[in-house]
């Protein structure tokens, strides 16, 4: 039974929680104009990675990621999935604290920072101890409910747009490979595709609907930079922190029952990340359970979380996040081009295995 | 076993609950106290703050003004804060009133601020104060608005707003400041004698300050460049009055010998209201005409002196100018930019009585 | 006289409603066995008498054994069994001379209700029939509406202490066959356990009792009962329960109503639109009101929260307990006037209208604002389908609410989530419960 939709729902959710907040900010810092060409050069990237990764998987029918490694050896499963397992703790980290931040800033000003982060763990923990159907269910269940209102809101932004701000279209300035904030927009989608690996077995999924999903996300890279961009020019964008949240700050919709939509926004968004962080949370749960599969993976899960938590405690202030973030940058790297690479010359191996046993 | 798992977890969360003592966001709404309208002034190098706080009395309400100075806008907000019973929300500020003294020293300070501050909306009015901002209060004291909207309302598109007046957002004085190519206008007010305002013009900022002043028919223009509706404005001359209907404006740019050259058509469909006298239509369309470009020539003139671009004209040269030299788009490019301006008017209709054509 | 009698006399003796008469049929001598309370005794042997006199009259020989065989089912002399067909209600004719026991149908008490309209389902022109107590006329009805050769009958004989019968249809071909195999399966294994109420049955299939939402759709309606036999669901009957029980439950059940298809498209797709906004609401509202009042009012237009702050000036509680005490009088109302008897029913409720409405916002209780939004809140509650099912909505409110009180807004898609995450997580014999593509044949828009 073709269950796609589950998978491309959910990639879809995962991604339009991470687009909106940072990667605007990191585009615009490392490029002074046409930022369409940093944003392709970086769709590009992640989409040939994401094309020979599942490549890789469909050598293994069946098969989990997991399985895959498994059968290669420990050697090889310790090589990749130990850093696997890394990134997904730091990823988790990093987006819990940087989203209570941004909460904290901007709406809960008086709220303690732990009871916030308290919330957005417990609620992922809940879905993630669930098991991987439920989580993309709920991701069914959320899409249905909040897609709708995110591509109104969406939409709408377009209201203070000066298209003038886009020239001009072309220049020959590659700089932005050089700068730093540019490799930590890759946060928005690098690493995230992992999960296609691991949900196999429980969601079978055709690969053309992946890259459609993949191709369809393209615009809302594209305009998340282009409409802080367009509305208040690059000068004025490059001085603002979420520059797409201050745009939507800017809208005026006079029919709408509430005032300001940008904390529906960002609320809606970050329903969004506590799914995300579930499914991450239950794939690192996953691998970790692994070691000893006796006790049951609810409770590597609950423990990762209460471990997540207590690191997510320790982390001070904004400025150790972007650190975070920095260190986080070699795994994601590793992460976005070994893994893939080496899926695939293990299918590949183990096709050549095929024939010469057949032979 | 379940069961038991079940309700340790349960009661692990309803002990967090209980840690809800302080509450911390949760505070009544009738414990807030939200003013809607912010003045600003500057007096011996320190803000001065005024609100207007609604205060119920005997089941009626009563505006009282409350005014603190302190060294930053905020210090003086916190110092109100204090001596008020209820927490100041800046939350629901829909206009901020700057007296000319501070406009003209430099708002830029000021501005920062305001777009920094999460709790003030970026869709807040600037409006600049033409005489002493406590004249001003008091003087909108005295009008019986308990809520304080009527000042806001006469910026609401939907409701007083006219097209001569000009609407400025915080974020678009914020964006004037950063941008290379495009400066912003602040509407001016002052106490009117039988209404809550007397609108006097506009204020012509650059880089934060008030360098000049333009007059409401001169707004108009300025609205109409930045394609705002003049819908609804009357135009008087010698022998007719006329409504506008809508406007539309066409560019053509181009750039030889680094000089900018910009030829304008501003089509206007108009309404006839009333004639002195026997008019044709094409003296009606010719004084239109007249006038308009008139008015236009004096305006440009004067905004070309000052270099400061608000017409946003510089946008209109991104795609023909290089970013590196749109630097200098305000002292090399714009003085020198020769600008021509064709109206065209089309008469939609004269309403119940005919009119020769001729 | 037989050995089995006497201990049968025996057996018997407490109860007052068992008779013990001598009668003879065609000339035979006879002991007429049974309960008083569950046989019209006159009748029955009237009747007999009438049937025996036919045929007599038709054929003049008559062997015992074919006299026994017309009048019924002959059993050997088994204690037990004859006791329990007379515990069941049946006749029991004890020929004396060949020492055998006949068990006949006899004329039973009138001890069901007649076919009724459905008391607590209402329809707007649909089959008004409903579901009764007896099972066995639950069943002719449900053949009657889903008349079809594929329905299939199973009954089990549940229970230690009193033996219950239970009913399961499904209809070959439409169901998924393992479903029914791991429910018969259940009743099987479990045969012992008694059967009084949805819970024992929760428990018995294996279903866990702690779930906030029903595992089982209840309904009084057969055209429901048939519609879920056509899409592949299995329906339970259960003796003295006057309604079907259909498993497996699915989200979609709280949206759909069976006499949707009898308006046309367009008012079905209003209609079921109008249902989910009105779950929504219910669940919403009240949380979004303590979020806007006392956390974000940011959010708010200003009119509406000058208005409001108005309002509660003077109000001694915070929103969150203003909110929880007015729901929590709602609900005893209730609940109350579920239990109250008819007479007095509609004076109480008039007395919680006036208390609620007028004096509480005149005391300065409440704010005004806040009945309206419970009134709204209770209306929008009972738009959904299945008794059951609005009162788990009832139930999931409160979480959002308390979760609003802390984190405002956040706290109210918070808690959005988590009920997403409870309800994806849901699934009765491995079918999850928001699957909305069932089994194989499924109406159009059903």
């Amino acid at each position: 039974m073709d269950k796609s939709h589950y998978v491309m729902l959910m990639y879809l959710i995962m991604h339009l929680g991470l687009i909106f907040f940072m990667y605007p900010e990191n585009i615009i810092a490392s490029t002074d104009a046409v930022h369409w060409i940093a944003i392709v050069s970086g769709l590009a990237v992640q989409f040939i990675f994401i094309a020979i990764y599942m490549k890789g998987l469909n050598f293994f029918p069946g098969k989990d990621i997991i399985a895959i490694y498994g059968s290669a050896g420990l050697g090889v499963s310790l090589v990749f999935l130990v850093p696997i397992v890394l990134y997904f703790l730091m990823i988790n980290i990093i987006t819990v604290r940087a989203y209570s931040e941004i909460i904290s800033i901007v709406f809960l000003a008086n709220t303690p920072l732990w009871a916030i982060m308290i919330l957005l763990m417990l609620v992922s923990t809940y879905i993630a101890a669930k098991g991987v159907e439920t989580i993309f269910r709920t991701g069914l269940l959320l899409g249905l409910l909040f897609l709708p209102m995110i591509l109104l809101i969406f939409l709408a932004s377009f209201q203070n747009v000066d298209w003038n701000y886009v020239f001009p279209l072309y220049e020959n300035d590659f700089t932005f490979w050089t700068r730093p904030t540019f490799y930590q927009s890759f946060f928005a989608f690098a690493g995230s595709f992992l999960f296609l690996g691991f949900v196999r077995t429980h969601f079978p999924y055709k690969d053309n609907k992946v890259y459609l999903t993949v191709l369809s996300l393209v615009p809302f890279f594209i305009f998340s930079v282009y409409v802080p961009v367009l509305t208040f020019g690059q000068n004025t964008a490059s001085t603002l922190h979420f520059p797409y949240v201050v745009v939507i700050d800017t809208l005026q919709i006079n029919w709408l029952i509430f005032d300001r939509i940008t904390m529906f926004f960002l609320f809606t968004l970050i329903t969004f990340i506590m799914l995300f962080t579930s499914l991450i949370l239950w794939m690192t749960s996953r691998i970790v359970s692994c070691c000893k599969p006796s006790i049951k993976q609810m409770y590597y899960t609950q423990g990762l979380a209460v471990v997540i938590y207590i690191l997510c405690l320790l982390v001070p202030d904004w400025k150790k996040v972007e650190t975070l973030f920095t260190w986080n940058a070699p795994l994601r790297f590793y992460c976005l081009i070994a893994i893939p690479l080496s899926v695939y010359y293990l299918g590949l191996r183990s096709r050549r295995k095929m024939r010469h046993e057949h032979a | 076993m379940s069961m038991l798992k079940w309700t340790v977890r349960l009661l692990m969360l309803l002990s967090i609950m209980g840690l809800l003592s302080g509450c911390w966001d949760n505070k009544d709404i009738n414990h807030r106290t939200l003013p809607l309208i912010l003045g600003v002034s500057l007096q011996d190098h320190e803000y001065k703050i005024i609100m207007q706080i609604p205060e119920l009395v005997h089941d009626s309400v009563e505006i009282k003004m409350i005014s603190e100075s302190g060294k930053t806008i905020n210090q003086a907000i916190d110092k109100i804060s204090v001596n008020l019973e209820k927490q100041v929300d800046l939350l629901h500020i829909k206009v901020i009133i700057l007296e000319r003294k501070l406009a003209e020293r430099g708002m830029k300070d000021a501005i920062s601020g305001f777009m920094r501050s999460e709790e003030i909306s970026d869709k807040a009015y600037i409006v600049i104060c033409d005489e002493d901002l406590n004249s001003f209060f008091e003087h909108l004291n005295k009008t019986n608005d308990p809520k304080g909207m009527t000042l806001y309302n006469f910026f609401e598109k939907n409701a007083g707003w006219n097209p001569q007046i000009a609407i400025s957002p915080i974020w678009q004085v914020y964006r004037s400041v950063h941008s290379y190519t495009r400066d912003v206008a602040i509407p001016m007010i002052k106490a009117g004698k039988s209404t809550i305002c007397d609108y006097t013009g506009s204020a012509v900022i650059k880089n934060g300050k008030m360098i000049e002043r333009i007059s409401p028919d001169e707004t108009l223009l300025f609205n109409a460049f930045n394609e705002q509706s003049t819908q609804g404005k009357i135009e008087v001359m010698n022998h007719a009055s006329v409504l506008v209907v809508s406007n539309s404006l066409k560019h053509t740019t181009s750039l030889q010998n680094n000089k900018p050259y910009m030829q304008s058509r501003l089509k206007l469909k108009v309404v006839i209201l009333e004639t002195r006298g026997n008019p044709t239509s094409a003296i009606i369309k010719q004084e239109i005409d007249k006038l308009l470009t008139e008015r236009f020539q004096r305006l440009f003139s004067k905004i070309q002196k000052s270099k400061a671009d608000i017409f946003g004209i510089g946008q209109h040269f991104r795609n023909k100018i290089p970013r590196e030299e749109l630097v200098r788009w305000r002292t090399d490019y714009f003085p020198n930019l020769q600008l021509s301006l064709k109206i065209v008017t089309d008469i939609q209709n004269e309403g119940y009585l005919k009119i020769r054509a001729d | 006289m037989d050995q089995t009698l006497q201990d049968l006399i025996y057996k018997f003796e407490d109860n007052d409603d068992f008779f013990l008469q001598r009668d003879f049929f065609a000339d035979r001598p006879v002991y007429l066995l049974g309960l008083k309370s569950l046989i019209d005794m006159a009748r029955s042997r009237t009747f007999i008498h009438q049937y025996l006199d036919q045929a007599i009259s038709n054929n003049t020989a008559l062997s015992d054994g074919a006299l026994m065989q017309m009048l019924g089912e002959v059993r050997g002399t088994n204690l037990q069994d004859i006791s329990s067909s007379v515990y069941d209600g049946k006749f029991i004719i004890y020929f004396e001379h060949v020492q055998q026991y006949v068990v006949a149908e006899p004329v039973p008490n009138l001890l069901s209700r007649l076919f009724d309209t459905p008391t607590n389902e209402n329809v707007l022109q649909g089959t008004l029939s409903s579901f009764v107590e007896d099972i066995d006329h639950n069943i002719g009805i449900a053949r009657k509406q889903f008349s079809s050769e594929s329905l299939r009958v199973k009954s089990f004989s549940v229970g230690q202490n009193q033996q219950k019968r239970i009913a399961l249809l499904f209809a070959e071909g439409h169901v998924d066959m393992a479903l029914v195999e791991q429910i018969i399966g259940q009743f099987e294994t479990y045969i012992d356990h008694d059967i009084n109420h949805i819970q024992d049955l929760s428990r018995t299939l294996g279903l866990s009792p702690w779930g906030s939402i029903a595992k089982f759709k209840t309904t009084e309606m057969p055209q429901e009962a048939a519609h879920s036999l056509k899409t592949g669901k299995v329906v339970i009957f259960v003796d003295r329960l006057p309604f079907a029980l259909v498993l497996p439950n699915l989200l979609w059940d709280m949206f759909c109503l069976d006499n949707d298809h009898n308006y046309s498209l367009p008012l079905m797709i209003v209609l079921r639109s109008l249902r989910i906004v009105g779950v929504l609401i219910t669940l919403i509202v009240p949380a979004l009101y303590v979020a806007l009042v006392a956390v974000n009012p940011e959010v708010l237009r200003i009119e509406i929260a000058l208005t409001v702050a108005q309002s509660r000036e003077g109000v001694p509680y915070p929103a969150l307990v203003e909110i929880i005490l007015i729901l929590l009088i709602l609900e005893l109302i209730m609940e109350a006037s579920v239990r109250l008897p008819r007479s007095i029913g509609p004076t109480i409720t008039m007395v919680g209208g006036i208390i609620l409405g007028e004096a509480t916002v005149a005391a300065k209780l409440v704010s005004n604002l806040l009945i309206i939004i419970l009134a709204a809140t209770t209306i929008a509650n009972s738009t959904v389908v299945g008794f059951q099912n609005s009162l788990s909505i009832r139930l999931f409110k409160y979480l959002l609410l308390l979760l609003a009180a802390v984190y405002g807004v956040l706290g109210i898609l918070a808690g959005v989530v988590i009920i997403c995450a409870y309800v994806a997580s849901l699934n009765t014999f491995g079918v999850p419960y928001i699957s909305i593509t069932r089994m194989k044949e499924r109406g159009n828009h059903g």
